[in-house]
Formats: structure tokens, C-alpha cells, sequence
């Protein structure tokens, strides 16, 4: 799966293409850590723009939650943007929604994790 | 022309076959693209269930899966000779849990259940038979 990383004023924002499933899921986790160890100092947070993301199954869900993790003992914001429906219904039943923040647009996420 | 099905050994690698199977039959029936997901995931969720807990020492097992359009809905049968397992036995995740005690795994079985209208076990000739069905456009 391909995943472009940009750095919009402090916060990286990881923008993965495609599918998220068995396959895909180390590969993605081991990026969300490594964008949260930042390269020589931490990022202000990290943003999963999902507007490209077709898939995801319980292997990247597991992902999300471990970044999310590593993120909050490292202090860094973490959220999520422009879920497709498919992808909504997941983190929806799965009760990710809870404990991730899953926010409309990259306006409102930027917004929220600049506060 | 309305049911295929594929047989394939419940080793990790095979997902991408398995995908591509299903996506095979949405094509050819012109089925809607969106309408997918729900079926790619129970594929995936079910079967790599199989291959990482259903392998013993001495056997690997053989995992059937069939797909048929009907009645306005499409039904996912997958089938596997492995140790017998019910995965509606298993109990439900707490999704309750905080971002701290959130068990990293459990959560397959529970989407395919939420996700599907209609899941039976069967245990049947030494085989595991999981039956899924969900409505199109539902």
C-alpha cells in the first residue's frame, strides 16, 4: 500500500492509498510509530487523511489503535479525516469512534489538532 | 452461472487469491462496487481466522469458499477441514474499553456479525461451515 506523508506546519499528515488489510497492516503500523518518533523531534500530532483508504479490515484496524497508543504516550495529537463509507462503517461498529478522534474534513482535523 | 466457488489452502498468502476471486464474481455479476466491502471483509476476517489459528502440527487446512447471488442478497460460504471452531462462540469484545485497555485483537469476528443480516455455524463431515449473507442495497 502506498502511503505520501506531508508536513503541514508541524503536524504529518499520512495519507495512505487503497487497501488496509492483512497484508498492508504491519507495514502502516510500523509507519504511524516512526512518523510519532519523529526525525529528530517529534511531530505537534499526526493526521490519517483517509480520503484514498478503500479498505480496512479488524488487521489495520489494529494499526490505527496502535498508533493511536504510541501517540498518546508520546504526547503527540492523533486523529483521523475523510472516512468513506465503507471505512466509516467499520470504525462505527467497531467502536474505534470512541477512542480516536474521527474528524469530517482536513480543515476541521487541522483545526482541532492545532488547538 | 449465479455460484462459483475456489478452494484454496489456509496459508496467509492466499488473501490476495481470495480477493481476487471475489472481486472476479462482483464483475462478472455487475454487482455494485460499494456493496463489496462488507463481503471482502468477512472473507478476510473468517479466513485468516483459518490460517492463523486453524494450522496444527500435522495438518494445514483445506479452506473452501463459495459465493452465490440470490434473492436479492449474496451469500458467502466458507468452509474448512480444520479442528472444529465456532466463531459465534466467542464472546463479544468490550468496546467500551479506553484507548489504554483496548484488546488489540477480538474485533474481527464481532465486524463480520455486525455487518452481515444473517451468520450460521455448522459443524458437518469433520468440516467448519460458516454461512454469511447479507442484502444488497440493504
Amino acid at each position: 500500500m502506498n502511503v505520501n506523508i506531508e508536513n503541514n506546519a508541524g503536524i504529518l499528515i499520512a495519507n495512505p492509498e487503497g487497501r488496509l488489510d492483512f497484508g498492508a497492516s504491519a507495514n502502516f503500523q510500523s509507519l504511524l510509530e516512526k512518523s510519532i518518533a519523529g526525525d529528530g523531534s517529534e511531530p505537534r500530532a499526526l493526521l490519517v487523511d483517509c480520503s484514498s483508504l478503500e479498505y480496512v479490515s479488524s488487521a489495520g484496524l489494529r494499526a490505527f489503535l496502535v498508533g493511536a497508543r504510541s501517540a498518546k504516550s508520546a504526547g503527540v495529537g492523533f486523529g483521523v479525516c475523510n472516512l468513506k463509507p465503507g471505512v466509516r462503517e467499520v470504525f462505527d461498529v467497531s467502536g474505534f469512534g470512541r477512542i480516536i478522534a474521527v474528524h469530517a474534513d482536513r480543515a476541521a482535523a487541522l483545526a482541532a489538532l492545532s488547538a | 452461472m449465479t455460484e462459483r466457488r475456489t478452494t484454496v489452502s489456509g496459508d496467509a498468502a492466499q488473501l490476495p487469491v481470495l480477493v481476487a476471486f471475489l472481486q472476479q464474481f462482483w464483475s462478472d455479476h455487475s454487482l455494485p462496487a460499494p456493496e463489496a466491502f462488507p463481503f471482502e471483509l468477512s472473507l478476510e476476517e473468517i479466513f485468516m481466522n483459518v490460517a492463523m489459528h486453524g494450522v496444527t502440527a500435522t495438518h494445514r487446512p483445506q479452506v473452501e469458499v463459495c459465493l452465490k447471488h440470490a434473492d436479492g442478497g449474496v451469500i458467502l460460504t466458507i468452509t474448512d477441514d480444520g479442528p472444529a471452531f465456532d466463531p459465534l462462540q466467542a464472546p463479544p469484545p468490550d468496546l467500551e474499553a479506553d484507548l489504554e485497555d483496548r484488546p488489540v485483537g477480538g474485533l474481527g469476528i464481532h465486524l463480520v456479525r455486525e455487518m452481515m443480516d444473517e451468520v450460521t455455524y455448522q459443524r458437518l463431515d469433520g468440516r467448519n461451515l460458516l454461512r454469511m449473507r447479507r442484502r444488497l442495497g440493504s
